[in-house]
């Protein structure tokens, strides 16, 4: 019965051109590291044959075909045909179609900001307290899931509006360990030894850091990457938060001195690849690169989890590149902190379908068959570590769940006219030779004006 | 002197009009080579070292015990560190600190007694007193004489992308379509604009010069709440073909207007006039005797529309959608990109591949495009 059932999804899906059924991955039921209990649960629970769901998201290229292969459980399970889209203004895209009145079913957007405008403009359907609290109960942090997906609707009133799902990892340092050995370096455990080894890189004749600040129109946001790194390393994750709704200014000591941290990295023309005056016109994709020249351009590359598609071809993690976590000071006492970014789903047009989508990704599986890939994270406590397709996505999980502070980028949570605007070229300034205090006071202005 | 000054201006001329033409290709030439280039040389290094011989520094990692022999009690690995590829090595070494460190023929002594040579045809030969079936294979710095190297493989990328066809034939269907509609219309408005006096003529023709300066991005949310209310009105979907039809064609035409109505106003009035004695009416008047003298203008208009529908992205994927199956080539050679993108061999190859048609439309029809560029600004030309 249940063969005829994927025959006629498979049939249905050809002829809308969508994701068939029959492209799963992982067979069910073979591998002993997935949930299939819960795969087989939720197929029994729900059959929407004949119901199509649109859903629109971040991902293309290699990312969309990740996300059609969990897509394809999905429908497997609940006879929903999937149409997956993107576009590389999804930004704007979803805010034209959501107000124009013809938005998808489901959208994913990575920015919290945009999220909280389209919640309160009323265009996005609450979760409900379920799903509130089966965040709470089931991923790790659970509260600061919650209110990440939390945003005031048309009336003003709280309510959870987005599902946090697939999550990346910011606060890693790459190197390549070879690079180390050859030179005798050890992994920093502390940010003054992280501080310590970026001297003696310098007097051995060596570049320590890659850093580019360039992407186009964002140019910058690598440095805010940076920026927020350090704010958790020299401030409390309280101070944190009220820097991101501005409760203190941008031109709080606090957030100055996490600026000036990152300048005593990219500031100094002997620690960068190129000089400081490389840093804003460095693209982002190309600076890892840096990594793998002979001799070595630099020994060392701050970035998120995401990184490794812009290594040299053929590179293997673990063996030609690897990464540490972003050491915390030890003289200062704020745990082991760690930023990271993610991505959320939400209901831009209520329906069985859409409701079916969202108990969908409360499923172990659903998380479990794209970790097993990769470029997946979750915080989800019931999917299965083992199933993690690779060492160094195993490495990650264990970073975001051995992390006694997880903080969501903040250039992401602040207005987008700050986090996706002011404060990038704010970066871009500083790292032209602009003061930190002259940058803060500039984004405070941007701020202020827009309240 | 027997060429006299004027040949001699004339060797000016013809030297800038080749300095100017070089200057203007230069940026073309550099995506055409570097769209034949590897997908790790372009972000290392620029185009142009990729047309003579250079000398790079490259790393080669020798298998990890792969085909290693035994020879009087010493393991030994041999191969090549080209890899196939040609090239003359002039340095080799073992450590990153110090990557030419040895000459090509030399030994080279690593620690536990390993020793490693690399010959000048990047032949080498690990040998060693243990197998080298345990870690992860030495890395072998090299420094290389290295000459120009061309791969198709970045089209073939493009080329055998899923969906690449279908993407193809979207694209035509929106793009003829919206090229003949608006010319359809605005044809016969601009005779009308032109010949036809009526009250509130140079009104409208003010109107149309107006709706010129209109940007289209304003009107997108607006026209596109229209179309889902009529859509829900009449039971189909907003997001078709028609839609976008009717889009291009709301943006071109004013363009479209203004520009015929001034070929057509300085057609010859004798002509028009002599018609209409011998009892010609209006419509007559104008298929048989404006639309043909109008065709150069008609012709580049066309090329005009057919180059920005055929380019468009944007309103392509607000009143199309970014769907699978309705998507056009320039919304999924965007999406070849990836989610970060910054794929410069993918952009370098699709951006010949996108460019294929217009450029047979710009040849088919360019003798008409210069007349045309002309029309409404030589009066009576």
């Amino acid at each position: 019965m249940k063969s005829t059932l994927l025959a006629t999804v498979c049939a249905s899906a050809l002829v809308s051109g969508a994701v068939c059924a029959q492209d799963l991955k992982f067979a069910p039921g073979e591998d002993a590291r997935f949930n299939w209990a819960s795969y087989e649960d939720y197929a029994a629970k729900y059959n929407l044959d004949g119901q199509t769901l649109t859903v629109f998201g971040p991902w293309r290229g290699e990312d969309q075909a990740l996300v059609e292969s969990m897509l394809a459980y999905f429908t497997a399970a609940s006879g929903v045909t999937v149409k997956y889209s993107s576009s590389e203004n999804y930004e704007q895209q979803i805010v034209i179609d959501t107000q124009a009145g013809s938005p998808p079913d489901i959208a994913v957007l990575p920015q919290p900001g945009l999220i909280a405008d389209l919640a309160s403009k009323g265009l996005l359907t609450p979760l409900g307290d379920e799903t509130q609290g089966w965040l709470k109960d089931n991923y790790a942090a659970g509260d600061s899931w919650v209110s990440l997906g939390t945003y005031k609707g048309k009336d003003g009133a709280p309510a959870l509006y987005a599902f946090p799902y697939k999550i990346d990892v910011k606060s890693l340092v790459w190197y390549v360990p070879e690079n180390f050995e050859d030179a005798g370096y050890e992994v920093p455990q502390t940010m003054e030894e992280l501080k310590a080894l970026t001297e003696q890189i310098v007097a051995d004749g060596g570049t320590p850091w890659c850093i580019g600040l360039g992407s186009g129109g964002a140019t910058g946001w690598p440095a805010t990457d940076w920026v927020e790194d350090m704010m958790l390393r020299t401030a409390s994750p309280e101070t944190y938060d009220k820097w991101v709704s501005n409760e203190i200014p941008f031109t709080d000591p606090a957030v100055v001195g996490a600026i000036d941290e990152f300048g005593w990295f990219a500031r100094n023309d002997k620690f960068v690849d190129g000089g400081a005056a490389a840093v804003a016109t460095t693209d982002f994709r190309d600076s890892p690169k840096g990594l793998f020249a002979s001799p070595p351009k630099c020994y060392m590359h701050h970035q998120a989890s995401f990184i490794p598609s812009f290594f040299p071809e053929g590179t293997k993690l673990g063996v030609d590149a690897d990464f540490f976590y972003m050491p915390a000071y030890a003289g200062k006492d704020l745990g082991k902190p760690v930023l990271g970014a993610g991505t959320l789903a939400m209901i831009t047009k209520d329906g069985e379908a859409s409701r079916a989508f969202i108990e969908w990704l409360k499923t172990p599986i659903a998380h479990e068959v794209w970790m097993a890939q990769s470029g997946f994270l979750t915080p989800f406590k019931a999917a299965n570590p083992e199933a993690y397709g690779n060492g160094a996505l195993k490495k990650q999980g264990e970073i975001l769940l051995n992390s006694t502070t997880f903080r969501f980028d903040g250039s992401d949570l602040m207005p987008g006219k700050i986090g996706a605007g002011a404060f990038w070229t704010g970066m871009v300034d500083y790292a032209g030779g602009k003061s930190a205090a002259d940058v803060a006071a500039a984004v405070q202005a941007e701020w202020d004006a827009i309240k | 002197m027997v060429t006299g000054p004027k040949s001699s201006f004339g060797w000016v001329v013809h030297l800038s009009v080749v300095v100017f033409v070089a200057l203007w290709m230069l940026p073309t030439v550099g995506l055409l080579v570097s769209s034949f280039r590897d997908k790790d040389q372009i972000s290392v290094s620029g185009w142009w070292t990729a047309l003579s011989t250079s000398s790079q520094n490259l790393v080669f990692r020798a298998p990890a015990g792969d085909g290693e022999e035994v020879v009087n009690g010493r393991y030994v690995l041999k191969g090549s560190v080209l890899d196939g590829a040609s090239g003359q090595v002039s340095a080799f070494g073992f450590s990153s600190r110090e990557p030419a460190a040895f000459a090509p023929g030399t030994v080279a002594d690593l620690k536990d007694g390993v020793t490693l040579t690399v010959a000048g045809d990047g032949a080498f030969e690990l040998s060693g007193p243990a197998s080298f079936a345990e870690g992860r294979g030495q890395r072998i710095f090299y420094t290389a004489e290295v000459p120009p190297r061309f791969t198709l493989e970045n089209y073939r990328n493009v080329l055998t992308a899923s969906g690449l066809g279908r993407s193809f034939l979207n694209s035509m269907t929106v793009a003829i379509p919206s090229t003949v509609i608006p010319i359809l219309i605005a044809a016969f408005a601009a005779y009308a604009l032109a010949w036809m006096p009526f009250p509130g003529r140079s009104l409208m023709i003010a109107a149309v010069v107006g709706l010129l300066v209109v940007p289209l991005q304003m009107s997108l949310i607006p026209l596109l709440k229209i179309y889902n209310s009529v859509g829900q009105a009449l039971g189909f979907d907003p997001k078709s073909y028609i839609g976008i039809w009717l889009a291009h064609t709301g943006f071109g035409l004013p363009l479209a207007i203004y520009l015929l109505r001034n070929y057509m106003a300085g057609l010859p009035r004798e002509v028009m006039e002599s018609a209409r004695l011998d009892g010609a009416t209006d419509f007559q008047i104008f298929t048989r005797i404006v639309l043909p003298l109008s065709f150069p203008a008609l012709a580049s208009f066309a090329i005009f529309q057919f180059l920005w529908t055929w380019n468009d992205l944007l309103v392509a994927l607000v009143f199309l959608g970014p769907q699978d199956d309705k998507l056009v080539l320039t919304g999924r050679l965007v999406n070849l990109l990836g989610s970060r993108g910054g794929d410069w061999d993918i952009l370098a190859a699709s951006a010949f591949v996108s460019i294929a048609v217009p450029v047979l439309v710009f040849f088919a029809m360019q003798k008409f495009l210069v007349r045309g560029l002309l029309a409404g600004s030589v009066k009576g030309g």
